[in-house]
Formats: C-alpha cells, sequence, structure tokens
C-alpha cells in the first residue's frame, strides 16, 4: 500500500457521511441518496486497487465518482422529476416521519434549495461544503479555480433569493 | 453589494456548513453497506487475506508446540473466515484506540469515584462537526501512519468526572429564547428544537447531533451593524456577547482569526476539573471549539453559534494509567510489517481533554487523552492526534 493511499477501510470511515450529504443535497430522498451512495462506494471498492495518488488526491476522486453517479441517476431516473419541480416550485416530498427522525435531517429545507438551482451552481455549492478547496472544485468540474469561485457565489446568491421568495 | 447582503450571504454559508455537517444517513446504513462491499469481494482475496492475518497473527503469538500450532492454524482459519464476513472498519470509532477490559482490571480507584451513570458509550473519534472551511483549522493527517512515543504524560488522578447532561426539550428551547427577547417563529425548523426572531437577530436552537457529535447549540444572525469604542475583534465579540447576556459561564480561551470580508473570535471552552485544573472541550478529531462569533467587516452584523446553556451533573469514573494510554494511542499505528514509506510520527505531547458522547435522551463529557506530534511529509507540515477515552474500558460499553 502506497503512503499517500490510505486503506480504503479509512475513506469509507471518513467519507460516507459526506458522500452521503453531498449526493442528498441533489436528490429528493434518503432512498435515492443512500442507493446512489451504496453504488459510488461499491465502486470505488473495485477501482481503489487501480486509483493513482499521483493524478489527484483519494477525496477529490471519490467525489467525482460520487459526481458520475449522480449525473447517471438524473439521467436515468431524475430528469422528468427536476423538471416538474422546477416548473411547479415546490418543495421535495418529504420521507416518511420515522426515516427523517433516524437521518436527524437539519435545515432539510435549505438542502432542498439547493437541489434546485441550476447543475453547476448546485455543484459548486455542494462540492464546497463538502470540504474541498476551490481549486478542488474547479478540477472536478472542469474549470478554473476562479471559475469555480463565481459559480459558487452565483449559486449563493440565486440561494439566498430562492429561500427569500419562498418567504413571501 | 449592501451591508445586509453581506450578512445574509455570510448567514447562508453557515447554515449550509451545519445542513452539510448535520446530514448523515441512518446508523445502520454504514455496517449495511460495508457488508455488501465485503460480500461482493472474489471469495479467494477474501480466503487469502484471512490467512495473511492469521500468519501474522502468529508471527507475533508466542512459541507453541507444532501440535499445537497445526490446531490453532485450523481454529483460528476458521475464525479468519467467519471474521471476514462481519468485517468491518468501525464507523467513527474505529479511529478510536482501545485497550482491553482487562488492562483496567485491579486498578486503585481511590476515594471519588461514584460511576452512577454506569457503563458509558464509547466516544467515537475521527470526525469533526466543525464548518469543513474552518479558518486556519492545522492540516489534520488522517492516514496510516508509525508511531513513537516521545513525550511525557504524568496524570497522577485515578478518577476523573463524567458530566452528564439531559438532552432538551422545546420548551427549554423556548426559556432560553425568551431570556434574549425571542418569540418563536410561525416557521418550522427542520430537525431542530425552535426557531426564533428578536429585535434585529433571528436565532435557531437546535438539539444534540448524534455523529459527528455536536451538543445542543443555537445560532444567532445578527440582523443590524454592531459597534464598539474599540477597533479589537475580541473587545467587539466581548461586548456584542454581553450585550446579548451570551457571555459563557465556562471557563475558555480565545481565539481570533482574520480573513478577508470575516473576523471570528472563539471562545474555546474548557472545564473546571479538581486536579486537573481547565481541561479543554475538544471534538472527535481533536479541535477545540465552543462559541464562535462571526463579525462582518467594519461590525456590519455578526453570526453567532455555541453552545445552548444547559446544567451538567457529574459523577466520578476510574481511568486508565499513562502507560496504559499511551500503549492505546501506539497501538493505532500502521502495522509493523506495512510498507517502509508510511510516515514515521513522533507523538510528543499529551494532555486531558473532554469530548462529547451522545447516548440520546441524556448525553456525556467523557475525559479522554488527546496525543499529538508534527511532522512534514512531501513538504507540506502536518499534526497527527490520536484520542484515547480515558474512562476504564471495564466501564464502557462495547
Amino acid at each position: 500500500m502506497l503512503a499517500d493511499r490510505p486503506p480504503f477501510e479509512d475513506l469509507y470511515r471518513d467519507y460516507l457521511g459526506r458522500i452521503y450529504a453531498y449526493v442528498r443535497a441533489q436528490v429528493s430522498s434518503s432512498a435515492d441518496a443512500e442507493d446512489i451512495t451504496a453504488q459510488v462506494f461499491m465502486n470505488a471498492y473495485q477501482a481503489y486497487g487501480r486509483f493513482e495518488a499521483r493524478n489527484t488526491s483519494p477525496v477529490a476522486w471519490l467525489f467525482r465518482i460520487a459526481r458520475n453517479a449522480t449525473t447517471d441517476h438524473f439521467r436515468a431516473h431524475g430528469r422528468r422529476e427536476r423538471l416538474r419541480r422546477t416548473i411547479e416550485h415546490q418543495p421535495l416530498a418529504f420521507d416518511d416521519p420515522s426515516r427523517m427522525a433516524e437521518e436527524r435531517l437539519q435545515y432539510r429545507a435549505l438542502l432542498d434549495h439547493v437541489a434546485r438551482l441550476p447543475e453547476r451552481q448546485r455543484d459548486s455549492i455542494a462540492l464546497r461544503h463538502s470540504g474541498l478547496t476551490f481549486e478542488e472544485v474547479g478540477v472536478l468540474m472542469s474549470c478554473t479555480e476562479d471559475a469555480a469561485k463565481m459559480l459558487y457565489h452565483r449559486g449563493l446568491k440565486a440561494l439566498r433569493y430562492s429561500v427569500h421568495k419562498e418567504g413571501e | 453589494m449592501s451591508e445586509e447582503e453581506d450578512l445574509e450571504l455570510l448567514a447562508l454559508q453557515r447554515q449550509l456548513d451545519d445542513a452539510f455537517q448535520t446530514t448523515r444517513p441512518r446508523p445502520a446504513f454504514e455496517d449495511e453497506l460495508w457488508l455488501r462491499m465485503q460480500a461482493r469481494r472474489p471469495i479467494m482475496t477474501r480466503l487469502r487475506e484471512g490467512v495473511a492475518g492469521l500468519v501474522g497473527g502468529i508471527w507475533e503469538a508466542p512459541a507453541l508446540p507444532s501440535g499445537a500450532i497445526a490446531i490453532a492454524l485450523i481454529v483460528l482459519l476458521g475464525a479468519g473466515i467467519f471474521t471476514l464476513g462481519r468485517l468491518h472498519p468501525g464507523g467513527a470509532g474505529s479511529a478510536t484506540s482501545g485497550l482491553s477490559n482487562q488492562d483496567g482490571a485491579g486498578k486503585n480507584f481511590g476515594p471519588n469515584v461514584s460511576p452512577e451513570y454506569g457503563p458509558l458509550p464509547v466516544p467515537a473519534f475521527g470526525t469533526a462537526p466543525g464548518p469543513p472551511q474552518a479558518l486556519d483549522r492545522q492540516a489534520v493527517f488522517q492516514g496510516p501512519v508509525t508511531l513513537t512515543w516521545t513525550g511525557h504524560l504524568d496524570v497522577s488522578a485515578a478518577s476523573l468526572p463524567v458530566f452528564r447532561y439531559q438532552e432538551p426539550a422545546q420548551s427549554d428551547a423556548d426559556r432560553f429564547a425568551a431570556s434574549l427577547g425571542a418569540r418563536p417563529s410561525t416557521e418550522a425548523v427542520q430537525g431542530g428544537l425552535g426557531l426564533y426572531a428578536g429585535k434585529d437577530f433571528t436565532l435557531v436552537v437546535i438539539g444534540t447531533v448524534a455523529q459527528p457529535a455536536r451538543e445542543p447549540s443555537f445560532n444567532l444572525s445578527e440582523l443590524k451593524s454592531i459597534s464598539s469604542p474599540s477597533a479589537d475583534p475580541l473587545a467587539l465579540a466581548t461586548a456584542y456577547l454581553s450585550a446579548r447576556h451570551l457571555m459563557p459561564t465556562w471557563p475558555y480561551q480565545t481565539e481570533v482569526q482574520t480573513t478577508a470580508g470575516t473576523v471570528r473570535v472563539r471562545f474555546l471552552r474548557s472545564f473546571d476539573v479538581p486536579s486537573q485544573g481547565q481541561v479543554a472541550l475538544v471534538d472527535g478529531a481533536g479541535n477545540r471549539y465552543g462559541i464562535e462569533v462571526d463579525i462582518a467587516t467594519g461590525g456590519r452584523g455578526a453570526f453567532e453559534t455555541g453552545p445552548l446553556p444547559m446544567s451538567l451533573a457529574s459523577a466520578g469514573y476510574p481511568i486508565i494509567t499513562p502507560d496504559q494510554a499511551v500503549r492505546s494511542a501506539l497501538a493505532s499505528s500502521a502495522p509493523p510489517n506495512g510498507s517502509p514509506s508510511y510516515p514515521a510520527v513522533r507523538l510528543t505531547t499529551a494532555e486531558i481533554v473532554y469530548t462529547l458522547v451522545w447516548a440520546g435522551d441524556h448525553s456525556f463529557y467523557e475525559p479522554a487523552f488527546l496525543f499529538s506530534g508534527t511532522f512534514t511529509y512531501q513538504g507540506t507540515a502536518y499534526v497527527k492526534r490520536v484520542l484515547v477515552p480515558a474512562v476504564d474500558p471495564s466501564l464502557l460499553t462495547h
């Protein structure tokens, strides 16, 4: 095992929650978030033997897999739902109360607003608040660090507008 | 951008931090997924690793007659395969270095021990609930390292207090808000105890978060400019907290961090502990925390977050010896047979700290040993921390 490639168990333990939160900020139910998170770690587990740390950090690599898995999910299932939600401007349907209690979700409504942002703004906010630097966000989103900052700040303003609008 | 917009964006960023930090899967998900992943691994890989672990174990075992080794091989091979089926990194708790129950046996607990809360939950170390972009946070190394201990740990106490609080109800949050002059808002706050509005401020009160553990807390967004005769951020934050009657009632040290647009003043919490003096409170990653006041440049409003004032009860619990703590810390070192390229870290300092452990309708602040060492790896300076539960393992639930 290379020194800069921690055991997969460490990655799993340290990042399962953060990957879940990143995914959960974008999909409409905890069940979907669990499915996607499971797929992320299954894929990562199988591919970790081929991971080369000199190209990217394990964390950025994990988030890249999560980003791709979320995109795949929307391609397969979510396009219609997202479109409807945007048009109707309705809050996402909450899960059943027992699951809500289990997740102890805080600020669920705020994350629902995040989920309604344009894709790249949503992504920049979710990645940044999952603990990545703007440089890492830029690499993942195939743009410069400055462009990532700009996307993030535009997203933040759009989010504030969305929150205000619903409060009116 | 107006002052109000600046402030709103600042508050929104903090809310997003909290939202992402507190959104976690249901507790059983971690175990379920890990087992699914293990089940998908090729059987020969699992068997090979089981045998490798077995051989490693035999190298460290005392010499046995060859017949006994053969029997042990069969028994342990079976055990190894069985273990693989249940293999799990242990969640955040696996970062905890542990001692066997035997390590605390025969200890002289001293006269003030009254472990009246019964067995305590084991702290979950390795995760931090703080915002990911916390200012000036040291780069903490999470990967495998080989550890040595070159410091001196002198703790003569045979027992330490464990603090306990009852989980607050909505009525407690209402009383706290009322003491600040805030009234309940008509809006509900998801997962929180209450959302309140006062003159020029909003207040959110949240109950204990299980993991990463965070005690009941409040977030207060000041919507008007704050001013002080002093330009000193610490004086400004102190005056602000005093005016709101929110100055800490517990011992603290202060820290000021500055970035473009924001000054963060932190009042880092400690506990007064007989024979130990002031003992710091740390999160699961060993970071100190307490009340934080973010002040927008020029005093254009503030955002404050901190633990909800609560009354604590305490009971004495026996603790492990310094030697046991050191052994336990070193046990988290990477295996000696591992890659020689693991960074070698010398742990040079150790101190008693307190960490929060969630336990349902009541939670605990439990003592722990915090070991630290700094090192440079590939040109970057890191700190390595190891937290070891201080309470005698026989009084921890496993």
